[in-house]
């Protein structure tokens, strides 16, 4: 009951002109960063972090959650009237997105795009009122050992669901993540690891920066390396979906709701799992799932729904543990680091009504987009005409001077070219960006309770491995590392028989 | 050798090599027993396993890669093999590092960011027929990025530009 008296005020609070005004602009400029393939929602909000460091906290994390929501909502746009998703998690929106808006049928499937999208958020959010505290609360209970297994779990699940093709990829990305984090002045003594009497390396190689470079520049040269893209430029005449097109769906939005939520929470998957999970569930329930890839909107409604439940779901870890469920979560957990709101379990007992407060910015963000998305349909559409020749110089210009805006140093901007360059190789490779960068988060975290709890035991393993979360978590890494294995899925697949 | 096999023989590879190096680097690190400090608490006690991990994960990927049967010839995607122009992608680096690298720090922001903004988009927007047109574009957005840029971040939220 507190806690619902908490969120009611929280989402009062935020009524203020100046609040629903962030809340406006930030949106709209999420959306607009979403629909533009080349600007991931990572990169917008890394950059409005670097933007708005000097504003107040609330209004700050607040910006950067609209922005967070309205882009990976923003990229159904361009996945439906482009067949490129605006952002990785709209990519299972092109499947029957761009086969409606070939059918004529684009400004439908965009209505319910937003509508999937706001249901989807609304579920996350609710989810996470339930489920931050529960979890902060059994946070508590986790001491070194935990955190240790916490850190390689969440590296090993996100490198193995990432690179369901190729885990070994995603590992590897992980662990160089986690390797990179290591570069700096290390949090126990201080020692200055590979540094080489450099003081900008001691000073370690900054989280943003590397962001930026791994999501901006890296983009970039991406979307550069394409020729042409088709463009479907008419938004058909219906927008506004008929209500019992979705009241009839209620099944399929709960469900997606929820899977997207899941999906989201765990460490590193992110948005772009909460859709393709959700819409996998979709076709499977459906008794017409040839239909789906063809402009079926049940899909749609699906991938969407599930996308967006995931952002509340990937912001509840960094809430209770401080470990992030995405890569635009890993930067709202730099921000609130930077604003000075400490993440993880003592978050309930130092901050006990910030979890609520950040509910309250979710609602708003997502009645901003079920609002902006179905006003502006046929405006933003203009958006998608900028060529790219015009747009990626300028998110150039920004992603350098977003890198040096917080510390100043130009070390900073040679962190984001080396990134972007790393980022643009690793991915013409098929390594996925997000144990990357769930690696770079966690690196310090490993580290430091690693070591702790080798000197806690005087070097003895055992309490790794006996402790009981520690031995569940130790446990869920094994049986994660063997289902990536092509042998062991070859056996089981061998003994239980494939599936139908 | 199909070219992402050949990708994959050569990072492996490099990784490896990375990964065995951050290992000896880690051994060297001090153990700082000097100051009191428990040996179990070594500075280079966790890059270490990290390179360790890392050099099993590229030695398997080395293995996988030097076994791997050959790619068929209908393997490469070959519409989007058509839409891919590896040129554009080397102009586009190569723009941005003169600019970070060589202008900025050199130049004033403005002139640097509308210098590099103007190069961009007449080099790849450029069209014979329409020579003025295309830089009369490029120049009027170089103009926009460099002012307006300059103008939101300095002046509305006050940051520091390089």
């Amino acid at each position: 009951m507190d806690g619902l008296i908490s969120f009611s005020h929280a989402i009062g609070a935020l009524t203020t002109p100046m609040s629903l005004f962030n809340v406006t602009w930030a949106t709209l400029l999420g959306i607009a960063v979403g629909m533009m393939p080349g600007l991931t929602a990572t990169l917008g909000v890394a950059l409005l972090t670097t933007l708005t460091f000097r504003l107040d906290a609330g209004d700050a994390i607040l910006i950067l959650i609209c922005t967070y929501v309205g882009a990976i909502y923003g990229g159904s746009r361009s996945a439906i009237l482009l067949n490129i998703p605006g952002t990785p998690a709209n990519a299972a929106s092109t499947l029957d997105g761009f086969p409606l808006a070939r059918q004529g049928r684009a400004g439908e499937a965009m209505g319910i795009a937003t509508v999937g999208s706001f249901f989807g958020s609304i579920v996350g959010m609710l989810l996470l009122v339930m489920i931050a505290p529960q979890l902060a609360e059994f946070g508590l209970k986790f001491q070194s050992f935990e955190f240790v297994w916490l850190a390689i779990f969440g590296v090993v699940i996100s490198g193995r669901i990432t690179a369901m093709n190729d885990p070994i990829k995603g590992w590897i990305a992980g662990f160089l993540g986690l390797l990179l984090a290591q570069v700096g002045q290390e949090g126990i003594h201080a020692y200055p690891r590979f540094a080489y009497g450099s003081t900008d390396l001691a000073g370690g190689l900054g989280l943003l920066p590397a962001l930026v470079g791994a999501f901006g520049f890296a983009e970039i040269l991406s979307v550069m390396k394409h020729k042409t893209y088709e463009t479907v430029r008419d938004s058909g005449r219906r927008i506004l979906p008929a209500l019992h097109d979705i009241t009839r769906r209620w099944w399929t939005i709960l469900r997606s709701g929820v899977a997207g939520t899941v999906m989201g929470i765990i460490p590193g998957v992110g948005e772009d799992m909460g859709a393709w999970v959700s819409y996998a569930a979709a076709r499977r329930a459906s008794q017409d799932p040839d239909s789906f890839g063809k402009g079926n909107t049940e899909g749609l409604l699906a991938a969407e729904t599930g996308n967006n439940a995931a952002v509340p779901g990937a912001i509840i870890p960094v809430l209770t543990l401080a470990v992030p469920g995405s890569a635009p979560a890993a930067v709202l957990l730099a921000a609130m680091f930077i604003h000075g709101v400490r993440p993880g379990p003592l978050i309930m007992i130092e901050f006990p009504n910030f979890v609520f407060e950040v509910a309250a910015m979710l609602f708003w963000a997502s009645v901003a987009i079920l609002v902006l998305g179905l006003a502006l349909t046929r405006p933003m559409l203009y958006v998608l005409r900028v060529p790219r020749e015009y747009l990626m110089p300028l998110v150039f210009v920004l992603c350098v001077v977003g890198s040096f805006a917080i510390t100043s140093r130009v070390f900073d901007i040679w962190v984001m070219l080396g990134f972007g360059v790393l980022g643009f190789a690793l991915r013409e490779m098929d390594y996925p960006m997000a144990p990357l960068v769930l690696g770079i988060v966690l690196g310090d975290l490993l580290d430091k309770n690693f070591r702790r709890a080798m000197v806690l035991t005087d070097g003895s393993m055992e309490p790794l491995f006996t402790r009981p979360i520690s031995a569940v978590l130790a446990l869920l890494t094994l049986a994660v590392v063997l289902w990536g294995l092509a042998p062991v899925r070859q056996l089981a697949k061998a003994t239980f028989g494939a599936r139908p | 050798m199909a070219p992402q096999r050949r990708a994959d023989l050569i990072f492996a590879v490099v990784l490896t090599a990375l990964a065995l190096w951050v290992l000896v680097e880690s051994w060297r690190m001090p153990r700082l027993a000097e100051l009191g400090v428990h040996p179990m608490s070594a500075p280079g006690l966790t890059p270490g396993l990290i390179a360790l991990v890392l050099a099993g994960l590229g030695l398997a990927l080395l293995w996988r890669s030097l076994r791997a049967p050959p790619a068929a010839a209908q393997d490469v995607d070959a519409l989007a093999a058509a839409n891919t122009d590896w040129w554009r992608a080397l102009l586009a680096l190569v723009l941005s590092l003169v600019y970070a690298l060589g202008l900025l720090g050199h130049l004033p922001f403005l002139w640097a960011t509308g210098l590099f903004v103007f190069a961009f988009i007449a080099c790849f927007s450029f069209q014979r027929g329409r020579a003025l047109r295309s830089l009369g574009g490029a120049a009027l957005m170089a103009l926009a990025v460099a002012f307006g840029v300059g103008l939101l971040f300095e002046q509305l939220f006050l940051v520091r530009l390089p």
